[in-house]
């Protein structure tokens, strides 16, 4: 019979049993396993098997037929696949599952299922056709990549967490300094402004952000000096430090403001934008102020009856009498020379005190250089009675300076070398013109100063430890007059041996 | 010499005191006031031929008091000495129209020197 089932298949054996050959040969030629089970006998029993399935499982065909698909599965019973198929055998539908099974070596692989039911005349389920797929490579493949996704989504969160960690640990710096923070962007509009800024100012977070810095408090911010800052500044100069600005402002009055500014050069969505600093320096330089206010009316006061002392002994001295011997004489010269020690400690405090303030008052003006050095010298070798200050050189030049200030240098210089020379007669002064420098040294042939200690003799309030005990002083002399030289901007230095002397050296620039 | 009048004001007594004391060698009329207040009228009266002034009095300063002479049509041109211990005294004394000023503590010679060459 070369029909089968009504024409649809036509083969070319010459009987049934030829074409049924065929057929097995076509299924065991199928890389897919494929099975048939028989329902209409006790528990669905798998009746046939082609060879893939054998090779799929690893059992061979005479241990495979007679059991029900679900040897297969071992004991990995809870899947929710066998409820699947269990419900699609009683209902007599197909379906597709991919259900864990395992090979006869206990190997688990990947069964990718399809089932159908076959149906009699009548539409009873007589068999079920089983065609399986060995997915386990896919499967694998599948599983591997969800594991690569929730590991990449788990360090996803871990990073965004890192993130939202270092923005709220920023953020909490940024909250916390007691410095008025603007972040503006390209166009000056405010993207952030922290809490320190809002208080200072007495606004709101809703009246600040998004607002252009200029328009704040109804155009309040519309600072001259802040415009310039922003825009001929900044593109040029960037970051700018310091930069002082004063503006009385209508609700919270006169602010002194400090600003430093920084224009994000980094390439990125940070680019251009602009981190403005404001530090209110109103109350500080107030307090400054009324310091030096202090510390002046100190020094008058202090000052006038130290007048009166130095007149009096002066009216002394002009009238000792003639009987008088010679140590009554000498000990009004030194009570003149330790009042004149008071009133310089109490000039040097006080300009100890604007210094460091910045207060300092340079009032400029040409000099003659040389006239200047010779008669302070003169001066001091008036009352420098042990010592022979020896005047060498001439610049012939002037000089745009603080007369006074110089004489201040010089004369420190001078009584420094009388100071720490007490055995030596001999101090030279040297002066010459040095490139668009003049130059003065003073040498003296003392003690000297430690090699460790030439560095520190400019510091403030320093005195080197074996000095102190012979010299008493309060280390404010030479931080005077570095910074005076510094002012000038002139450089002051020494050099030094321990036990030959000291040359102390500075340089002005010329007119 | 012709006797001159000299007028002298500071607060503090000691001031005056060490002032007289130097200034009566020189010969001269010494008027000494420690309350500047009373100077207007008392320059006014006397016409001194020279006045020494102390910076910071209560009341009236010393510059305040030197700019009321420098714009009087009858006193302005009444040599004032102004004698300070304060820092930026010099730069006060001339800004007001000071003849010369002296910072305290001040050298009693150079004092002398400066009252003979402003008689002069």
């Amino acid at each position: 019979m070369n029909k089968f089932l009504k024409g649809k298949f036509d083969f070319s054996g010459t009987s049934i049993n030829d074409n049924f050959e065929l057929l097995t040969k076509a299924l065991d030629a199928s890389i897919s396993g494929i099975i048939i089970t028989d329902n209409l006998q006790e528990d669905n029993p798998i009746v046939y098997c082609n060879t893939a399935f054998e090779t799929i499982t690893g059992y061979s065909r005479n241990e495979i037929i007679g059991h029900n698909c679900r040897f297969l599965q071992a004991q990995d019973r809870s899947q929710k696949e066998r409820e699947i198929l269990a419900k699609c055998v009683k209902e007599g539908k197909e379906c597709r599952v991919d259900i864990r099974n395992y090979r006869k070596n206990g190997d688990l692989f990947y069964n990718e299922l399809f089932m159908s039911p076959v149906k009699d005349v009548d539409g009873n389920v007589t068999h079920f056709i089983g065609v399986q797929n060995d997915v386990t490579t896919r499967k694998n493949a599948e599983h591997d990549l969800r594991q690569q996704k929730s590991l990449m989504e788990k360090k996803i969160e871990e990073r965004t967490a890192d993130l939202r960690d270092s923005e709220s640990f920023l953020s909490s710096i940024i909250e916390t300094v007691r410095e008025g923070l603007l972040v503006l962007d390209p166009n000056f509009n405010v993207i952030s402004a922290n809490y320190h800024f809002l208080k200072t100012f007495k606004v709101s977070a809703e009246e600040t952000v998004g607002k252009e810095l200029y328009k704040l408090g109804n155009s309040q911010w519309d600072i001259p000096q802040l415009r310039e800052l922003l825009i001929k500044i900044l593109p040029t100069n960037n970051p700018v430090v310091d930069f002082e600005v004063e503006h009385d402002f209508p609700h919270i009055g006169r602010k002194l403001m400090l600003l430093n500014a920084y224009r994000i050069e980094l390439e990125g969505q940070y680019k251009d934008q602009i981190l403005l600093a404001i530090e209110d320096i109103t109350e500080r330089k107030d307090i400054e102020r009324r310091k030096d206010d202090f510390l002046s009316i100190a020094s008058h006061e202090l000052k006038t009856p130290l007048t009166t002392i130095k007149g009096f002994i002066q009216v002394l001295q002009k009238s000792v009498p003639e009987q008088a011997n010679d140590k009554y004489q000498s000990v009004l010269d030194k009570v003149a020379v330790y009042v004149d020690r008071l009133n310089n400690l109490i000039s040097e405090l006080l300009d100890v005190s604007r210094i460091q303030t910045g207060n300092i008052e340079l009032h400029k003006a040409p000099f003659n250089f040389d006239k200047l050095i010779t008669e302070a010298v003169e001066a001091i070798q008036a009352t420098a009675h042990g010592h022979k200050i020896i005047l060498k050189g001439s610049t012939n030049a002037e000089v745009i300076g603080d007369e006074s200030h110089i004489i201040q240098v010089i004369n420190n210089l001078l009584s420094n070398a009388i100071k720490y020379a007490p055995d030596s007669k001999i101090i030279e002064v040297n002066i010459a013109n040095i490139s668009e420098y003049v130059k003065v040294s003073v040498k003296d042939y003392g003690v000297g100063i430690n090699s460790e200690d030439t560095k520190k003799v400019f510091e403030r309030f320093y005195r080197g430890n074996e000095v102190q005990k012979k010299f008493p002083g309060m280390g404010i002399g030479l931080y005077i007059c570095d910074q005076i030289i510094k002012n000038h901007q002139g450089t002051l230095w020494v050099e030094s041996e321990k036990g030959q002397g000291s040359v102390f050296s500075f340089t002005l620039p010329k007119n | 010499m012709k006797e001159k009048k000299i007028i002298i004001c500071d607060d503090d007594p000691g001031i005056i005191d060490l002032l007289e004391i130097i200034l009566e060698d020189t010969g001269h009329n010494i008027i000494a006031e420690m309350n500047s207040i009373n100077i207007p009228s008392l320059i006014d009266k006397e016409i001194p031929d020279l006045l020494i002034l102390d910076l910071w009095m209560p009341v009236v300063s010393g510059d305040q008091l030197l700019k009321m002479i420098r714009k009087h049509p009858k006193l302005s041109g009444i040599p004032v000495i102004i004698i300070s211990a304060s820092r930026d005294g010099e730069e006060i004394a001339n800004q007001a129209g000071a003849s010369t000023f002296l910072s305290k503590p001040f050298d009693i010679d150079k004092l002398i020197a400066t009252v003979e060459a402003h008689l002069n």
